[in-house]
C-alpha cells in the first residue's frame, strides 16, 4: 500500500512540477505577481512530495518487501540495515528518484534563500528548475519505475552487487548527485540570465555560492568514489579513467573554470558571457554523464544495467536542455554589455589562463572518452582509449595551470607589474626546487617523480608566501595576528583549497613513483619483507559473515620501530548473487599504506596468492581532495558569499 | 559584419554539441555491443599453430585447410563452457545435414571431460587438435570461448563468429557465407 | 642552474636503469594493454583467465629479449589496436592526440581576440610608472596599518 502511495505522489509531485513551470513563465510573461510570488509555495509542495514518494521507496527497502520488483532485483533480508538503505539508490531506478529529491530540494534552497532576489529573476529560476524537474520525474514514471510490483514475489531477493556494499559507496552517489544537481542551479541562473537579458553583479553573487556548493560536494563525491575504487577493487589504484568515472571528472573541471571565472565576474564584472557559457556547459556535462553511464554506448566497469530506451530518452533531454541552454546563449551572448577591461599580464589574464586550461582539460577528458564512439563512426574500426592516454595528455595539460596557480594571488586585478613579483616568484622557484632536489637525492625517483615534487613545493610555498605578504610579513607578531584575523575567509579558503592541491599531488606523485607491488603464492608460515616492514602469513580459516562466507587469513605485520599489527584480508563468497569478491585487508597511515588482497588457493598445500602493495603517502591523495572542499567550505562561509548577503541594499 | 561575425563565434559552442549528439544516436541506433570485437585477421592466412592430440581422433593442424575441397569451420571449443553446450546441437547438425567439415579447438581443458563430452553428446568434428595452455589459440586472436572462423578453399579466414552458434546465427549468417564460398570459382 | 640541470639529468639515466629490468618492462607493458573478457580494465588489473594467459605471452617474450614495440605488435596482428589502451600515434589517432594542443590553441586565440577587440573599443589609461607604483603602494599600506 505504502509503495502504491509513493507512485502515486511522485506522478502528483509531476503535474506539481509541470505547474513550478507553467505559473511563473506565465507570470513574468504578463507580469503577474501574484503568480511569480505562489512558484515558491509550489516548490515546497513538490519537494515533500518527492520527499514522501522516496521515503516509501526506502521503506520498501528497509522492511525487505520483495514483491516490489527493485527490491527484489537488489535486495536481500540479510543484508545490514546501511545496505538496505544505501541500496535505495544503488541502482538506476532508484537513483534517478534520489537525483529528482536533490533537485527539488535544491529548489527549496532557491525559494527560501532568494526571497531578497529580484521576483523576475527567482521565478524564471524557479521555472526552469521546475522544467528539469519535469523531465526527470516522467522520465522515472515513464521508462524506469521504480514502484513496480511483481505479482509472484519470491520469498528471497536476489541481493546487492557485493562489491558495492561499502560505506564509502554507499555515500558517495549523494554527494555526487547534490553536486551535479548544484549545478543545475547555476544553468537555471544563467538560462534566466539570458531570458532576462541582464547579468549584473547581483547575479554574479548568487552564482558564485551555489557553484561553490555543487563543487564541493562534487569534489566530496570523486574523492569518495575514488576511495572506494581504492579498498574495493582490490588493486591498490584509485583512479582508472573509466568513462564512468571520467563521467564525473568532466563536470568537475568545468566547475572548477566556473569558480575561477565566477571570481573575475564578481569581482571585475567581465567574462560574464564566458560564465554563463561555462554554467550551461558544466550542466551539459553532467547529463552527458548520466548518459553515459546510463545508456551503454561505451565499455565501462561501472555502468549501470543498460537499456536503449532509457539511452534515447537523456539523449532527448541532454538535446532540449543544452541545445536549449546553448541556442538561447546563441542569440543573447552577443548582446551582453561586456565589462571592464584588463592586461593579459593580471590576475584577471591568469584567471582567464587557467579558464583555458581546464577547459581544454576538460575538452580532452571528453575526447579520450568519446574517441572510440567517433572512430567506429567514422573508421569503422575499434580503438581502446585507456589510462596511459589520459596520463600522458592530461598531467602537462595541468602544469601551467599549477605553475600559474602558485603566483596567479599575487598578481594585482587589472594589471600587474612583473618587477613587482619577479623576486617573490625567483624565490619560490629556488625553494622549491631545492626541496624537490633534496628528496630525490636522498631518496632516489626518476624525473617526474622530482616534477611531481617541485610542482608540489612550488605550490606550497608559493601559497605560504603569498599569505605571509597578505599579512605583512615583516610587522610585529601583533599586527601580525591581527591582520590574520582580519583576513576575509574567502582568502583562507582559496589557500587551504590550493594547499589540498598540492597535497594531493605529493600523494600522487609519492605514491606512484615509490610503490612496491609483490605478486606471488605465499605458504602459510612463511615471512616476507617489505620495505622494513615484516609480514608472517601466521593463518587461514573460514569465516561467516551476515550474507556471506569467507576464507579469512591472518597476516603478522611487524613494522620499523617493532609495532605488531595483524591484517585480515578475505576472499568472500555471496552465495544470494553467486559472486567472488576480494577484501583487501588494509593497514593505512599517514606516510605508507600497507594492502594485501587474498587470491585463489593454489594447488599446493597451503599455498595462496596473494597481491600486496606499499604505497607510500596514498592517503594524502584524498586528504588532499578533502582540503579543497574545506578550502570551497570556507570559502562559501565567507560573509560576503553568505547566499542573500548585501542584497538588502539593492 | 563585426556583429554578424559576432553571432557565428556564438553558435559555434551549439554546433560541437549538436555533431556529438549525431555521434551518440548513431551508436544508439544501431545497439551495437561495444564489447564485440571484429578479427583482424579476416581475409589473412589461418595461421600456423601446435596442437596436441587427443586420443581416438584425428589431429587438426592448419595443414588440413590448405588447398581443401571446400569451405570448412573451426570451432573453438571447451567442455567447461555452458554455451559450447548449447551450440553442440548445430554444430552437429551442419556437419551431417549440410555436409560442412569442421575441425576442433579443444580449448583449456582436461582431455577426459572433453573425451566425454564427444562420446556422450556426438562428434560433429573430422579432427580435433587441443591447446591445454590456451597459448596456441592466441594467435587466433580467441578471447572467449565459443569461437567459430569460417575459412575458405586456401585457407583464408573470411569471418568470425563470437559466442554460441544458435538456430538464427546458423541460418542466417554461418550457412549463406560457406555458400557464398562454395560458389566460388565453380 | 647547469649542475641542477646535470642533476636533473642524472635523475633520467638512473630511472632508466632502473626500467630495464624485466619485471618493470613486463609491469609497464601490463598498464598498456586491455584485459578484452573484461569491462574496461588494463591486463595488470585482471585475474580474468585470458589476461593470465596474455600476462604470460609478454612475460615469455621479455624473457625471449623482445621489445616493448614487438610484443605490442604481435598482440595488436592478433588482437587488432583494441588491445592498446594507449592508441598508436596514427594518422586515425590524430585528432586524438592533437587534440589538446588544439583546445589550448583555440582557447588562447579566442582570448587574444577578445582582448584585442577590447582595447580597441575602449580609451586605455596609461600605466603607472614604477616609481609611481610603489609610492602610490606606501600610501595604501600606510592607511592599512
Amino acid at each position: 500500500m505504502i509503495i502504491e502511495l509513493g507512485h502515486f505522489l511522485l506522478a502528483l509531485a509531476l503535474s506539481l512540477s509541470i505547474f513550478q513551470f507553467l505559473v511563473p513563465a506565465v507570470g513574468v510573461k504578463f507580469n503577474y505577481h501574484s503568480m511569480m510570488k505562489s512558484t515558491s509555495i509550489i516548490s515546497y509542495m513538490s519537494f515533500i512530495l518527492v520527499l514522501f514518494s522516496f521515503l516509501s521507496l526506502v521503506y520498501a527497502y528497509i522492511t525487505s518487501d520483495f514483491s516490489v520488483s527493485l527490491v527484489a532485483k537488489n535486495s536481500h533480508s540479510l543484508k545490514p540495515l546501511l545496505y538496505k538503505i544505501s541500496g535505495v539508490w544503488g541502482n538506476h531506478e532508484g537513483s534517478l528518484l534520489l537525483w529528482v529529491l536533490i533537485l527539488t530540494f535544491y529548489s527549496v534552497a532557491v525559494a527560501i534563500l532568494g526571497r531578497r532576489l529580484p521576483l523576475k529573476l527567482l521565478s524564471l529560476v524557479l521555472s526552469c528548475q521546475g522544467l528539469i524537474a519535469v523531465a526527470f520525474i516522467s522520465f522515472i514514471l515513464f521508462t524506469s519505475n521504480p514502484f513496480v510490483r511483481i505479482f509472484f514475489p519470491n520469498a528471497e531477493g536476489e541481493g546487492f552487487n557485493p562489491i558495492l556494499q561499502d560505506f564509502g559507496l554507499a555515500i558517495h552517489p549523494p554527494f555526487l548527485y547534490l553536486g551535479y544537481v548544484g549545478l543545475s542551479v547555476t544553468f537555471s541562473f544563467s538560462i534566466a540570465a539570458l531570458l532576462v537579458g541582464k547579468v549584473d553583479t547581483i547575479w554574479v553573487k548568487w552564482v558564485r555560492p551555489w557553484t561553490l556548493i555543487a563543487w564541493v560536494f562534487l569534489t566530496i563525491g570523486i574523492a569518495l568514489g575514488s576511495w572506494w575504487a581504492y579498498r574495493e577493487l582490490g588493486w591498490g589504484g584509485w583512479w582508472f579513467w573509466d568513462p564512468v568515472e571520467n563521467a564525473s571528472f568532466m563536470p568537475w573541471l568545468v566547475a572548477t573554470a566556473l569558480l575561477h571565472s565566477s571570481i573575475v565576474a564578481e569581482k571585475r564584472d567581465t567574462l560574464k558571457a564566458w560564465t554563463i557559457l561555462l554554467a550551461i556547459i558544466a550542466f551539459s556535462f553532467c547529463l552527458l554523464g548520466t548518459f553515459i553511464v546510463r545508456s551503454g554506448v561505451l565499455v565501462s566497469v561501472h555502468a549501470f544495467a543498460s537499456d536503449p530506451s532509457r539511452g534515447l530518452y537523456i539523449l532527448l533531454l541532454l538535446v532540449f536542455f543544452t541545445g536549449g541552454g546553448l541556442v538561447l546563449f546563441a542569440k543573447r551572448a552577443p548582446y551582453l554589455k561586456s565589462g571592464s577591461l584588463f592586461k593579459p599580464l593580471s590576475r584577471e589574464g591568469a584567471l582567464v589562463i587557467n579558464n583555458i586550461i581546464f577547459a581544454s582539460a576538460a575538452a580532452t577528458v571528453l575526447l579520450g572518452t568519446l574517441y572510440p564512439i567517433f572512430i567506429d563512426a567514422i573508421n569503422n574500426s575499434k580503438v581502446s582509449v585507456g589510462p596511459p592516454y589520459f596520463e600522458a595528455v592530461f598531467i602537462p595539460l595541468m602544469v601551467p595551470a599549477i605553475l600559474l596557480c602558485a603566483f596567479s594571488p599575487m598578481l594585482s586585478w587589472k594589471r600587474a607589474i612583473i618587477d613587482n613579483i619577479i623576486e617573490r616568484i625567483i624565490a619560490v622557484f629556488i625553494c622549491s626546487l631545492f626541496l624537490a632536489s633534496l628528496i630525490i637525492i636522498i631518496h632516489g625517483g626518476s624525473a617526474s617523480a622530482f616534477l611531481g615534487l617541485f610542482l608540489a613545493f612550488w605550490l606550497i610555498c608559493g601559497t605560504l608566501y603569498e599569505f605571509l605578504i597578505k599579512v605583512g610579513v615583516k610587522s610585529s607578531f601583533k599586527t601580525f595576528i591581527q591582520r590574520a584575523l582580519n583576513l576575509p575567509r574567502s582568502a583562507y579558503g582559496m589557500s587551504v583549497a590550493h594547499i589540498g592541491v598540492a597535497i594531493f599531488i605529493i600523494g600522487v606523485t609519492v605514491s606512484g613513483a615509490w610503490r612496491i607491488d609483490i605478486e606471488k603464492p605465499i605458504i602459510l608460515g612463511e615471512k616476507i619483507i617489505v620495505k622494513d616492514i615484516e609480514l608472517t602469513f601466521k593463518n587461514i580459516k573460514k569465516v561467516e559473515g551476515p550474507n556471506w562466507n569467507a576464507d579469512r587469513g591472518e597476516f603478522e605485520i611487524i613494522t620499523s620501530n617493532g609495532a605488531k599489527h595483524f591484517l585480515y584480508p578475505e576472499r568472500r563468497f555471496y552465495p544470494a548473487s553467486q559472486v567472488n569478491t576480494s577484501e583487501p585487508a588494509i593497514m593505512s597511515g599517514i606516510f605508507s599504506d600497507l594492502y594485501i588482497v587474498l587470491g585463489e588457493s593454489l594447488q599446493e598445500e597451503d599455498s595462496f596468492a596473494f597481491r600486496i602493495y606499499y604505497s607510500p603517502f596514498i592517503s594524502w591523495i584524498w586528504f588532499g581532495i578533502l582540503l579543497m572542499a574545506v578550502g570551497g567550505i570556507l570559502s562559501l562561509s565567507d560573509r560576503k558569499h553568505r547566499l542573500g548577503y548585501g542584497l538588502k541594499q539593492v | 559584419m563585426k556583429n554578424k561575425l559576432k553571432y557565428f563565434y556564438s553558435y559555434t559552442p551549439l554546433i560541437v554539441f549538436l555533431i556529438l549528439v549525431l555521434f551518440f544516436a548513431r551508436q544508439l541506433i544501431l545497439k551495437e555491443d561495444p564489447s564485440e570485437l571484429p578479427s583482424v585477421l579476416i581475409d589473412e592466412k589461418f595461421p600456423s599453430i601446435i596442437l596436441s592430440e587427443l586420443e581416438g581422433y584425428k589431429v587438426f593442424s592448419n595443414k588440413n585447410l590448405i588447398n581443401a575441397n571446400g569451405p570448412s569451420l573451426v570451432n573453438i571449443w571447451s567442455s567447461w563452457c555452458v554455451p559450447c553446450k548449447v551450440e553442440h546441437e548445430y554444430l552437429m547438425s551442419m556437419s551431417n545435414n549440410d555436409n560442412i567439415i569442421i575441425y576442433g579447438i579443444n580449448y583449456k581443458d582436461n582431455k577426459a571431460e572433453a573425451l566425454k563430452v564427444l562420446d556422450l553428446n556426438g562428434n560433429p568434428f573430422y579432427a580435433i587438435g587441443a591447446d591445454q595452455d590456451g597459448m596456441q589459440s592466441i594467435n587466433l586472436g580467441v578471447y572467449g570461448v565459443p569461437e567459430t572462423f569460417i575459412i575458405d578453399r586456401d585457407g583464408n579466414i573470411r569471418y568470425r563468429h563470437v559466442g554460441p552458434i544458435l538456430e538464427y546465427d546458423m541460418e542466417k549468417i554461418i550457412l549463406p557465407i560457406i555458400n557464398k564460398i562454395k560458389q566460388e570459382r565453380l | 642552474m647547469t649542475t641542477i640541470i646535470k642533476f636533473i639529468f642524472c635523475f633520467f639515466i638512473i630511472s632508466n636503469s632502473v626500467l630495464a629490468d624485466n619485471n618493470k618492462a613486463a609491469y609497464e607493458l601490463y598498464k598498456e594493454l586491455r584485459c578484452l573478457v573484461c569491462q574496461n580494465q588494463s591486463l595488470l588489473e585482471s585475474d580474468a583467465p585470458l589476461a593470465l594467459d596474455l600476462k604470460k605471452v609478454v612475460r615469455d617474450k621479455i624473457e625471449l629479449g623482445q621489445s616493448k614495440n614487438e610484443i605490442k605488435k604481435f598482440l595488436v596482428d592478433r588482437y587488432g589496436e583494441f588491445i592498446l589502451l594507449k592508441p598508436k600515434y596514427s594518422i586515425q589517432n590524430i585528432l586524438l592526440w592533437l587534440g589538446p594542443i588544439l583546445f589550448l590553441f583555440i582557447g588562447f586565440f579566442v582570448t587574444f581576440v577578445f582582448l584585442r577587440k577590447q582595447s580597441m573599443y575602449k580609451e586605455e589609461p596609461l600605466p603607472l610608472t614604477n616609481k609611481e607604483e610603489n609610492s602610490l603602494k606606501k600610501i595604501l599600506d600606510n592607511n592599512v596599518s
